[in-house]
């Protein structure tokens, strides 16, 4: 392992060479507010909620493992089906918000999560001045059903 | 000899014979100090350049991971240790999973075991370029930061492509590694199993660290400075070593051949070909090699397992509330740090009643105030970046 120099100041001309070979290369970095990057399909960056398949079951609450979920909801009697039939009592969503201040994106929610109400999102862009901003309520979440993209394809191994 | 002379001399021994009485300063490094890799606050009493004693204060990066785990079921456990050291987070994970599956009693699929294998090592290979490029530049050397920095990030970009997670993978549960669910509108019908590509862009990216591996081989380990500043300083004798606990690179620096991958079975490295590389002397010199030599040896597996990868599932048949039946269980793992342990006491139930973590850095690091002893004042941060502790595993 030990290392013998003939002369001195060869390994300092050796390393400015690995240095001038790496200044000829483009570089690897992005001007990020004028560039953006794209995140991988999976990336977990914001969860998104459809509020149509939620069934407030509150299992994504309960799962979470810093509790940042708050849900609220009530049963409304929905009329009958068919003519004749009896009215159904169905669960509606009064409020979910995530507290991304708390939220340690591990996605055990969205894992969990038995109707497929919650999705990961890549989207990064919703830093806030105030962390009070950083409770999403339920309509901003449903804003960012539009940004989820398409799972990537997997390999074919 | 003249009167005068004699009389010089004398004189010239009394003022000799009198004691210079200076006291020890105190020196504070940190906790808010730049080069101390986070909070750890160094109480040192230097007499001149020379260290007479040295007290390192931990805790500021305390969370009660321990504490925490105790009231947390074990798949909540899985995101909370792999903040333990989020240098290497998909590593921390593996010890715990496994720990927990062999007190339930499943067993990973193959293919989930070699997944889980191929991203350890990614792990490994980012954390040991995090070290190989940020000591250069607490030695001074700016440059090779940019170099490794730059195959690491391909590094965690596949690690991210997958997982999801750049530092926070959360990627393994119990029986295996995420089957279902994640990021995408029809994904829960879909497997999350490796994304399409991701074993050709691995080999490419093996081949780039392999690449900067022997720029950093022209960059700093033949650099004279270099040189200079780490061969022959914080020696620590193997046989000091093991008495501290030391492990993982740096045991193996002080040429002790022991690395966990070998001698234990949590995950199958026994089909795999690799080397133990160990140093002479355990200089800071020998433990940069020995990282150094780990890169190459971790890249030379994940090339063997992206190679020999075997299909089918990704998690065994698992019910879906992991309930642990009453007993306790110890799996300690080769992590980037060393050894990385979970003690999982369990009375049954959904979370364990006691999680006792033993992390490599907190162990690592207890050698300081010996290790530190008599060195001089420029060598304190030679030393402390050559263990390569993370902050937050020493203190959890």
């Amino acid at each position: 392992m030990a290392m013998r120099m003939k002369a001195p100041g060869i390994g300092l001309a050796k390393g400015m060479w690995v240095t001038l070979v790496n200044l000829l290369k483009k570089p690897v970095t992005i001007n990020y507010p004028k560039e953006k990057e794209i995140p991988v399909p999976r990336a977990r960056g914001v969860i998104a909620l459809d509020t149509d398949a939620c069934t407030v079951c509150m299992l994504c609450a309960r799962e979470c493992p810093d509790w940042c979920i708050y849900i609220e909801g009530h049963k409304e009697m929905q009329p009958p089906a068919k003519p004749g039939g009896r009215p159904r009592s169905r669960a509606t969503l009064d409020r979910f918000d995530i507290d991304y201040a708390l939220c340690m994106y591990c996605g055990i929610c969205v894992e969990v999560c038995p109707f497929d109400a919650l999705f990961w999102s890549p989207s990064y862009e919703y830093s806030e001045g105030s962390i009070a901003d950083m409770l999403h309520p339920k309509e901003r979440l449903t804003d960012w059903l539009k940004t989820v993209p398409k799972p990537p394809a997997l390999e074919k191994n | 000899m003249t009167e005068r002379d004699f009389r010089a001399m004398n004189l010239s021994e009394v003022q000799v014979s009198v004691e210079l009485v200076t006291p020890d300063v105190t020196l504070n490094l940190g906790p808010q100090h730049p080069s101390t890799h986070g909070v750890l606050r160094l109480i040192a009493k230097v007499d001149g350049e020379v260290i007479n004693e040295i007290d390192p204060v931990i805790g500021y990066m305390h969370r009660g991971y321990e504490k925490l785990a105790e009231v947390r079921t074990y798949p909540q456990i899985t995101a909370l240790v792999n903040r333990i050291d989020w240098v290497s987070g998909f590593a921390n994970e593996v010890p715990f999973m496994v720990a927990t599956e062999r007190l339930v009693g499943v067993e990973a699929p193959e293919r989930a075991q070699y997944i889980r294998l191929i991203l350890a090592e990614m792990a490994r290979i980012s954390s040991h370029l995090m070290f190989l490029s940020s000591y250069p530049l607490e030695l001074g050397a700016a440059t090779p930061l940019m170099y490794a920095l730059r195959e690491r990030e391909r590094v965690l970009d596949l690690i991210e492509g997958v997982t999801g997670g750049r530092f926070h993978p959360n990627f393994n549960r119990v029986g295996g590694v995420k089957p279902a669910a994640g990021a995408g509108s029809d994904q829960k019908k879909v497997v999350q199993d490796l994304p399409e590509g991701f074993l050709a862009e691995t080999r490419e990216a093996m081949r780039t660290v392999l690449a900067v591996c022997d720029d950093m081989d022209e960059l700093v380990v033949g650099n004279e400075i270099f040189l200079e500043r780490t061969k022959g300083i914080g020696i620590i004798p193997a046989e000091r070593a093991l008495e501290y606990g030391v492990s993982g690179p740096n045991l193996r620096a002080s040429g002790v051949r022991f690395d966990i991958r070998k001698t234990d079975d949590y995950l199958p490295y026994s089909k795999f070909e690799f080397e133990v590389p160990i140093g002479a002397v355990g200089d800071c010199f020998d433990r940069y090699m020995v990282r150094l030599e780990e890169i190459r040896q971790a890249a030379r597996i994940v090339i063997q397992a992206v190679d020999t990868l075997p299909s089918g599932p990704l998690q065994a048949k698992v019910p879906r509330v992991i309930k642990v039946p009453r007993g306790e269980i110890y799996v300690r793992a080769e992590n980037p740090k060393g050894e990385m342990g979970y003690h999982i006491v369990s009375e049954g139930g959904r979370g364990p009643y006691r999680l006792k973590i033993r992390s490599a850095s907190f162990s690592n690091i207890s050698i300081l105030p010996w290790l530190l002893k008599g060195q001089l004042v420029p060598d304190i941060i030679a030393i402390l970046g050559s263990l390569d502790f993370v902050l937050g595993d020493v203190d959890r």
